[in-house]
């Protein structure tokens, strides 16, 4: 068991903690959109939804453009797939460990059932 | 032959991670191949370059879990201790787990229980791990991919296909 995780990673993960943040990006995997346009389905203040795009912003989730009076936010999503990826690879480990398991327990079962021959 | 048997993995609140399966065996079996030193070996398979050490568990109340690891540059390069606080013979089990690198430094800790329903001659099997935190149950998530670790798992899906 590897328990270092990239940093960054960790970041995404902190990131992804959120239930507002995973609005975010649900939105935001629908195309670029400004802040007020994030903020208003969360029934979030400007400065609350900030808060939260920044901590996106951080983990490389999102980034943010200003066009003239207007901060437009886009969604990058690499670091999103890495993560899903490394989910899945916490499922392979198991996956593989209850593999292991299985052909142990059909022995076991073997076993039992002639007691003095393995299968 | 089906190796999936339809494992479940979900994350129902913030600091759990619940893992499901079912085995071909009644809970007896898979409770004694969980809990029986000489069978964990058989299914804690350690990262390469790894081996298990030292291997304790006493299924009971106030019983030990201990795990050690160790590789060409540590020994121990990692430990695990943990006791089991609650346990009902073939049905259940509460234990608490620490992880800690052979410096001593902890670096996760968790609570985890086991429970195994009989379903006509097989066993469903439900984990639940409960972590301190946020935080450390998405570390803990992101723990298992290692690269060298995938690698190891890929050589042993061969050993198990053959």
């Amino acid at each position: 068991m590897v328990l270092d995780a990239s940093p960054r990673l960790d970041l995404v993960f902190h990131a992804l903690a959120h239930p507002a943040r995973r609005a975010i990006i649900r939105q935001l995997s629908g195309g670029e959109r400004n802040l007020s346009e994030l903020a208003a389905p969360l029934s979030m203040t400007f400065p609350a939804a900030t808060k939260h795009v920044r901590v996106l912003e951080q983990a490389r989730l999102v980034r943010r453009r200003v066009a003239g009076r207007e901060h437009l936010c886009r969604l990058q999503a690499k670091p999103l797939k890495e993560a899903m990826q490394w989910t899945e690879q916490f499922r392979r480990n198991w996956e593989v460990r209850f593999e292991a398991l299985d052909s142990l327990l059909e022995e076991m079962k073997a076993e039992e059932e002639t007691p003095h021959r393995r299968r | 032959m089906n190796t999936t048997k339809d494992m479940q993995l979900s994350t129902p609140t913030d600091t759990t991670i619940v893992i499901t399966r079912s085995f071909d065996a009644p809970p007896r079996l898979v409770w004694a191949a969980m809990f029986t030193p000489e069978k964990m070996r058989r299914w804690m398979l350690p990262p390469p370059g790894w081996t298990i050490s030292a291997l304790e568990c006493q299924v009971c109340v106030g019983g030990a879990l201990a795990l050690a690891w160790k590789s060409a540059e540590a020994d121990p390069a990692m430990t695990l201790r943990g006791v089991f606080t609650e346990v009902v013979l073939h049905e259940r089990a509460v234990h608490t787990e620490i992880m800690a690198m052979g410096t001593g430094q902890v670096v996760g800790s968790l609570v985890e229980q086991h429970e195994f329903r009989e379903q006509g001659g097989a066993t469903a099997m439900r984990i639940t791990q409960t972590y301190a935190s946020k935080e450390a149950r998405d570390g803990a998530m992101a723990s298992g991919m290692d690269e060298g670790m995938e690698a190891c798992y890929k050589q042993l899906d061969s050993v198990l296909a053959s």
